[in-house]
């Protein structure tokens, strides 16, 4: 298993970064060995991509719990860029929340990070560190005082939308959180992985206090058009498909009834309803693909084996519960 | 026939080794100290303040709705369509709302674009320093000699650019004068550069003399960041919406047919 360390791959899994952590011994080791002075005048040992590959390293580091590792690529970066560099701010700020045992030593985390920002407020890495020193503490309300006083500086900033949106979800805030989201989308409009978001947002909003046949239908196609469209950015996305499958057997059950309560004054409807006909056909269409993805999957075909475990696992049994309904 | 015959001119082998050698090891030399002396002369880019950096974001913000809001259905679109256009016309997202309407500050009396222009002059007077002081010494030691006959013929154009300082009209072109193989290596020793230094080294003068050709292209006039926000509120009014999600249903049944 090789991995590019200046260009690491997203979400890398657990065995990854296990994988990845244990190259930084060697690599610390490794790097101390330059050309004595003059010389080192001739070379150059100084690009881009070994910082890149150190932050790589202190990351996965700090995610595999190699504290003193980490500990050690910090103080390479600290005396190659100095404390007063943004990011590395950010990343010592890391670090000590990563020793941090207890609420006490988070709490000095955090105020350590006010200090810093009282002085210098336009630090993003360390408003970005508060934010998450705040979520550890629980004090969520506050963190998301935080991150919107970030996103008003700025708005162009996705990750920040990201984890807002999610912040707003712990706190049952669903039309906060798909806010968030369309903000995301209009900074990145071909993110898949966040229309699935949304539409899985909205699925999840609906409750038992909503009983208007109505107001239901529109929720779950709206949803259900979010889902489409990740599969539309994303063939096989098992996410979408598994959304389009349970919001369309909803919306099979609900559409008559809808359609007959629909009224032409809804300002609120952007588009009109899915006709019966075609919400039957999507069904159909997520059953087979979600059978396909399932079994290919599952056999780890070539070019299908990027499939996580769980959710083949949950898509198999949303199948299971679909044919043993029609066994009935 | 004139050019089988071969003019051969009896050199101290000790021009070699005390011309030649010593002009293109300083010629190296000096790219490199060049570099350094860049590199400890830059000055860091100024901190923006934070109210800067939201003006500046919120108007790519602006910016980004207008071109991506195919994404968001049409009631989102018109909720952040009026947010925006009331904050451009509050003037709430400028960093300095009561510099409203008056005329941008004069360039020679702004210190941000004086820094700008400083940042400049000291590259500049770095490199001319060095230019003047190595060409000077050049001529003052090594000219008048020639050092070198290149292994190929050349046309007689050639006679101005290879044999600068010796005034010999009849000897061959192919013989490399010691001024000239100081211009030869001020031009070509950029490949070396990048081998010793790496790709963005600032060794070669020549090419950041290229770079400085049109100096107004780099610090263009500043814009009113008002008449910016109003220009992209009107874009935004303009804008008739379309919504991606309409008729996806349909889209994707195609594509599943197909």
């Amino acid at each position: 298993m090789s991995v590019d360390l200046a260009h690491p791959p997203p979400n890398t899994t657990p065995e990854t970064a296990v994988h990845i952590s244990q190259l930084a011994p060697k690599y610390i080791k490794r790097a101390t060995s330059s050309l004595p002075w003059p010389l080192s005048v001739f070379s150059r040992d100084d690009p881009p991509e070994v910082w890149a590959a150190y932050e790589t390293l202190f990351l996965e580091c700090l995610r595999t719990g190699d504290d003193r590792s980490a500990r050690a690529i910090l103080d390479r970066l600290l005396a190659r860029f100095g404390d007063k560099n943004e990011r590395v701010m950010g990343y010592q700020c890391m670090l000590e929340e990563a020793l941090a045992s207890n609420d006490k030593d988070l709490e000095s985390v955090l105020k350590i990070a006010n200090e810093i920002l009282g002085s210098d407020e336009a630090n993003v890495p360390v408003q970005k560190r508060r934010v998450a020193v705040l979520k550890s503490l629980n004090r969520i309300p506050e963190a998301i005082k935080r991150l919107t006083e970030l996103l008003d500086m700025s708005p162009t900033d996705a990750e920040s939308w990201a984890e807002l949106s999610d912040l707003y979800l712990s706190q049952g805030m669903s039309d906060q959180a798909i806010f968030c989201l369309e903000e995301l989308l209009i900074v990145q409009p071909n993110a898949w992985n966040m229309h699935a978001k949304i539409g899985e947002i909205l699925y999840a909003s609906v409750d038992s206090s909503t009983t208007n046949a109505l107001e239901l239908a529109r929720i779950y196609s709206e949803s259900m058009r979010r889902f489409l469209r990740s599969i539309e950015l994303c063939e096989n996305y098992l996410r979408g498909y598994y959304g389009l499958h349970l919001t369309a057997q909803k919306l099979v059950k609900l559409i008559p009834d809808a359609s007959k309560a629909s009224t032409k004054d809804d300002a609120y409807n952007d588009v009109a309803l899915p006709t019966e006909g075609t919400v039957q056909a999507l069904n159909e269409m997520a059953v087979d693909k979600l059978g396909e993805i399932v079994r290919k999957g599952s056999a780890k075909e070539q070019g299908w084996d990027g499939y996580d475990t769980a959710e083949l696992q949950a898509a198999r049994e949303l199948l299971d519960q679909g044919t043993a309904k029609v066994d009935r | 026939m004139e050019h089988s015959m071969v003019q051969t001119i009896y050199r101290d082998p000790a021009l070699f080794y005390w011309i030649l050698i010593p002009i293109t090891v300083v010629m190296v030399l000096t790219g490199i100290l060049r570099h350094y002396s860049s590199v400890l002369l830059q000055s860091m880019p100024k901190k923006q303040p934070k109210n800067k950096i939201r003006e500046h974001r919120q108007l790519i913000r602006g910016a980004n709705l207008r071109v991506n809001y195919e994404s968001i259905s049409p009631s989102s679109f018109r909720a952040r369509k009026a947010h925006f256009e009331t904050a451009a016309k509050d003037g709430s997202f400028l960093a300095e709302p009561e510099n409203r309407g008056k005329p941008p500050p004069n360039m020679m009396t702004d210190p941000a674009a004086m820094e700008g222009m400083m940042g400049m002059m000291k590259g500049n007077v770095a490199n001319m320093v060095s230019q003047t002081l190595i060409m000077g010494w050049i001529n003052a030691f090594f000219s008048g000699f020639v050092i070198m006959k290149l292994p190929f013929p050349l046309t007689p154009q050639f006679k101005a650019m290879l044999q600068a300082g010796v005034g010999t009209r009849d000897m061959d072109v192919r013989w490399v004068s010691s001024v000239s193989w100081y211009f030869l290596t001020l031009f070509g020793l950029q490949p070396i550069y990048n081998f010793i230094l790496g790709g963005d080294n600032a060794a070669n003068q020549m090419a950041q003399q290229m770079a400085q050709m049109n100096p107004s292209a780099m610090m263009g006039p500043g814009q009113d960041p008002d008449k910016q926000f109003q220009a992209e509120a009107e874009n935004l009014e303009v804008l008739e919406h379309k919504y991606l999600l309409d008729g996806i249903e349909e889209r994707i049944l195609a594509g599943w047919a197909a």
